[in-house]
């Protein structure tokens, strides 16, 4: 079934999502950055990947949403947030609204995360986090919000 | 077998699209709805070409209801009441309304058609809402990432709202968004200087409206606001007050303050503004000029991070430890908050501990 559902042409819901994905309408610079593959070739390119990682999206977001809520506590100052990393939430006041047509939104977030040891850090917003969980969408290469999920399980693992 | 499946999903969704077409197209060409009559709150009516949503409508109108997701449905800020005309409500509505406000005919302005006549009620306060166009005058640096903005008004000349209300900024069209945007800003500026609005903006990474602030906007650039909305606000009472605060959360702590200064206010105030390190404080000359000026104000700036604190008489951790240790009387005082989400969660709940009854506990809830 998901067969026919790759070869099958594009509905008009999979269209409006794709050109809402690309315009800065709900973000600055879009979600799709320079990547010119379709939204479900991004998907399922980070799905195959996060397999061969040997972790599934649902293990990945709830580790994020985790250090996100420690994070938190710091009330915007570095907080230890696990073994030997530290994090750090930047918070504004108003809400995010998912591309996707669903109900719902989201604290306007950054979590930055830092190992220590290595100095490596990465940064993802709560909107990140619920694209991961709820839709497997690490978003297009070159967006400012792109997360690769390598990096994001060598750091948060 | 695979092969059928997939003739007969692509012939079921191309008729499926087509038919939506036709029908967008027939909305568009044929439904004519002629002109519908909007009656608000029985006082005064509008008449508008029927066929849109209302919120599009009132807003070609010049009646601003707050939206934070342009009409799609998804912010549920557009809230008001539809008495008559408005037909069921829309599965898309739902989620947003309480059983009360359903019962009390509240919709969701941006998914109701205007397609006969309505009859709406509008809060007060939304009507007294205008758009200002205005000129950035000045543009000041008040932390490595904290801007004021000075806007003076071109048209109308002037603003009257109350110290700790909020306006919308327009964000145009530029290269980093297709659409055009509002955000909301805490006015910040005096309120008796009636021909200017201040905002302070905190620089939000990868942020649509901040980076054009920070980036794009020039002094002389003409600016749009929309306003003034919201209920954050002084209590005319004798309670003293406090004012907890951080970053940008500054803005409409700063117009209360100098309005209690133009109106000579004696209450018994103290200022805790929270930051992670002395670089991070901002206007604090001016912090000391109300002390001086002002009958019973005190001001605690408190810093995490202690290099250099000593310095500026800081305390050291975070606010909200400084608020635990130092405040007295707290079950007597009003507390007035504005900063991050998470600093007022944390907040209320020390005051909370210290017996600060809930109704004493204001900020915008956002
Ligand atoms: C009543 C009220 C008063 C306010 N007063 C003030 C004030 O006085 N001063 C002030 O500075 N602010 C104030 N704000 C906040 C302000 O309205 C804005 O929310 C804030 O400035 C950010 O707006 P923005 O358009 O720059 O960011 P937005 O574009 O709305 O959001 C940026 C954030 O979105 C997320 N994001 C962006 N792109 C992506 C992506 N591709 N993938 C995943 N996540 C992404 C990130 O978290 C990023 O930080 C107030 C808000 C309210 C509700
Ligand atoms: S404008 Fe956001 S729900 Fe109507
Ligand atoms: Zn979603």
């Amino acid at each position: 079934m998901t067969q026919v559902g790759i070869v099958m042409k594009e509905s008009p819901e999979d269209r409006k999502l794709e050109e809402v994905l690309r315009s800065s309408r709900l973000a600055a610079g879009g979600f799709m950055g320079h990547d010119n593959r379709s939204v479900s070739e991004v998907i399922d390119a980070d799905a195959t990947e996060l397999s061969r990682l040997g972790f599934t999206k649902e293990q990945v977001a709830e580790r994020m949403r985790q250090i996100t809520k420690v994070a938190i506590s710091g009330l915007g100052t570095w907080v230890q947030v696990g073994d030997g990393m530290e994090g750090k939430v930047d918070e504004a006041k108003g809400w995010l609204i998912c591309p996707w047509p669903h109900k719902g939104k989201l604290a306007k977030r950054i979590t930055v995360v830092k190992v220590i040891e290595t100095g490596e850090s990465i940064r993802w917003s709560d909107l990140n986090t619920h694209l991961i969980s709820e839709h497997g969408f690490f978003e297009g290469k070159g967006s400012d919000f792109r997360i690769e999920p390598r990096k994001l399980i060598r750091t948060i693992f | 077998m695979v092969l059928e499946i997939l003739v007969a999903v692509t012939v079921v969704s191309l008729i499926g699209t087509v038919l939506a077409a036709l029908l967008t197209i027939c909305e568009h060409f044929i439904a004519d709805y002629g002109p519908c009559q909007i009656s608000i709150n029985d006082e005064s009516d509008v008449t508008v070409k029927g066929g849109k949503d209302l919120l599009s409508m009132l807003t070609a109108e010049r009646i601003f209801i707050p939206s934070a997701c342009g009409g799609r449905g998804t912010c549920g800020l557009c809230k008001l009441k539809v008495l008559e005309g408005a037909g069921p409500l829309l599965p898309t509505e739902e989620p947003y309304l309480e059983k009360e406000e359903r019962e009390s005919n509240v919709r969701l302005a941006c998914q109701v058609k205007v397609r006969g006549d309505l009859k709406i009620e509008i809060p007060q306060e939304l009507l007294a809402v205008r758009e200002y166009t205005c000129k950035c005058v000045e543009i000041t640096d008040l932390t490595h990432d904290i801007k004021q903005f000075r806007l003076e008004l071109i048209e109308p000349t002037t603003i009257d709202y109350i110290p700790g209300q909020y306006v919308q900024l327009l964000t145009p069209v530029y290269e980093k968004s297709d659409e055009e945007i509002y955000r909301a800003y805490s006015i910040s500026s005096n309120p008796a200087e009636k021909s200017v609005i201040e905002l302070i903006i905190r620089l939000v990474p990868g942020g649509i409206c901040t980076t054009y602030c920070f980036e794009y906007l020039k002094v002389g650039d003409e600016v749009k606001i929309n306003g003034p909305y919201g209920d954050f606000r002084l209590l005319d009472s004798d309670a003293p007050i406090v004012f907890i605060a951080g970053g940008s959360g500054m803005a409409p702590i700063k117009c209360m303050l100098h309005h209690m200064k133009n109106t000579d206010n004696k209450r018994k105030t103290i200022y805790y503004f929270g930051a992670n390190e002395p670089r991070e404080l901002l206007l604090t000359d001016l912090m000391r000029e109300f002390e001086k000026q002002l009958a019973n104000f005190r001001f605690v700036p408190v810093v995490c991070e202690p290099e250099d604190s000593n310095v500026l008489g800081c305390e050291i951790g975070l606010v909200t430890h400084a608020v635990q240790r130092d405040l007295k009387n707290a079950t007597e005082c009003e507390a007035y908050l504005c900063g991050s989400p998470g600093m007022i969660d944390a907040t209320i709940k020390v005051l909370e501990e210290l017996g600060v009854s809930e109704d004493k506990i204001f900020y915008d809830k956002f």
